[in-house]
């Protein structure tokens, strides 16, 4: 199984990971993190965005504490049983490309597939498991991530 | 192969425009626990200084719920009450500050799925802060809940 389609290849916890460019909607560059009083592990709290409020998912749970952010990657994900819009801080370059999917090797956690591209083999990341992993309602009253 | 970045200006990476719901409503913002909320100024009775409202713990009457302390922001400085209709619910906040009016109002985001869906009603975009709208019928059923105050409370 192969085909050849447009991905985005980002940084995250020291690797690069790339998602299938039809989840990514926007990158967005560093602006302010709204705080408010919530449950939700990894949730950092919302950007907003021409009128919209869009979820910070922090990843680090699963990869490690970010260093400096560089951009946010606004993709989607099913959470729940819902689409849902979130933006991953992510802390380097990230590059659009064409590549060739292939299946990746067995026991890769957070992994669907294997991406290869001119510049080398890169693994597609399994967003929706990974945010389903990482956002959980807290066993606390709440969380105060990022205060 | 061209950075994401280049790239922003094109349709694929256009964030669409999501519906979000607008209200009107004049809302009063107070603070509680360091952080700032929103409740409906209609649904708003009347504000209190806490001690007043504590004085009359002689009497039987509603005892102020801690807002920052239910919603997770440990034991709050407590100065004012935000007397929710028809009067049963006192919430017990740090500073009532002004009222705001045509805020726009957004849903919390789904994603969101523990009890800040029972604590707000949605998200004001106001100005350059983004502050949780209470949701009072939650907040109500909560003081109902709260074991009557008999009276000499401190």
């Amino acid at each position: 199984m192969s085909s050849t389609t447009r991905f985005v290849i980002f940084p995250l916890g020291g690797e690069r990971y790339a998602l299938n460019s039809s989840q990514v909607r926007e990158l967005l560059m560093p602006s302010r993190v709204h705080w408010f009083p919530h449950t939700m592990r990894s949730l950092e709290g919302v950007l907003v965005r021409h009128g919209t409020v869009i979820p910070v998912c922090d990843l680090g749970a699963a990869f490690g504490a970010s260093k400096a952010r560089s951009v946010y990657l606004v993709a989607q994900c099913r959470y729940a049983g819902n689409l849902e819009t979130v933006a991953i801080p992510v802390e380097g370059d990230c590059q659009i490309v064409q590549g060739e999917l292939g299946e990746a090797e067995e026991g890769v956690t957070f992994v669907t597939g294997l991406l290869r591209t001119p510049g080398g083999t890169v693994p597609l990341l399994d967003l929706e498991r990974v945010v389903s992993l990482c956002i959980q309602p807290s066993s606390r009253m709440a969380v105060e991530a990022g205060r | 192969m061209a950075t994401a970045k280049e790239n922003e200006g094109n349709s694929f990476f256009n964030l669409r425009k999501q519906t979000a719901p607008a209200t009107t409503l004049p809302v009063i913002l107070f603070s509680a626990g360091g952080s700032r909320f929103a409740v409906e100024a209609s649904e708003v009775r009347e504000v209190r200084d806490y001690d007043e409202g504590t004085t009359y713990g002689k009497l039987k009457g509603p005892l102020p719920l801690d807002f920052a302390f239910q919603v997770g922001l440990g034991r709050g400085i407590l100065t004012r009450c935000v007397v929710l209709k028809p009067g049963e619910c006192w919430l017990g906040v740090s500073e009532v500050e002004r009222i705001a009016t045509l805020p726009r109002l957004v849903a919390l985001p789904r994603i969101f799925q523990g009890a800040e869906r029972h604590w707000y009603r949605g998200l004001l975009l106001l100005e350059d802060e983004v502050v949780p709208l209470v949701r009072t019928d939650y907040w109500r059923s909560l003081a109902a809940a709260e074991e009557p105050v008999l009276g000499g409370r401190e």
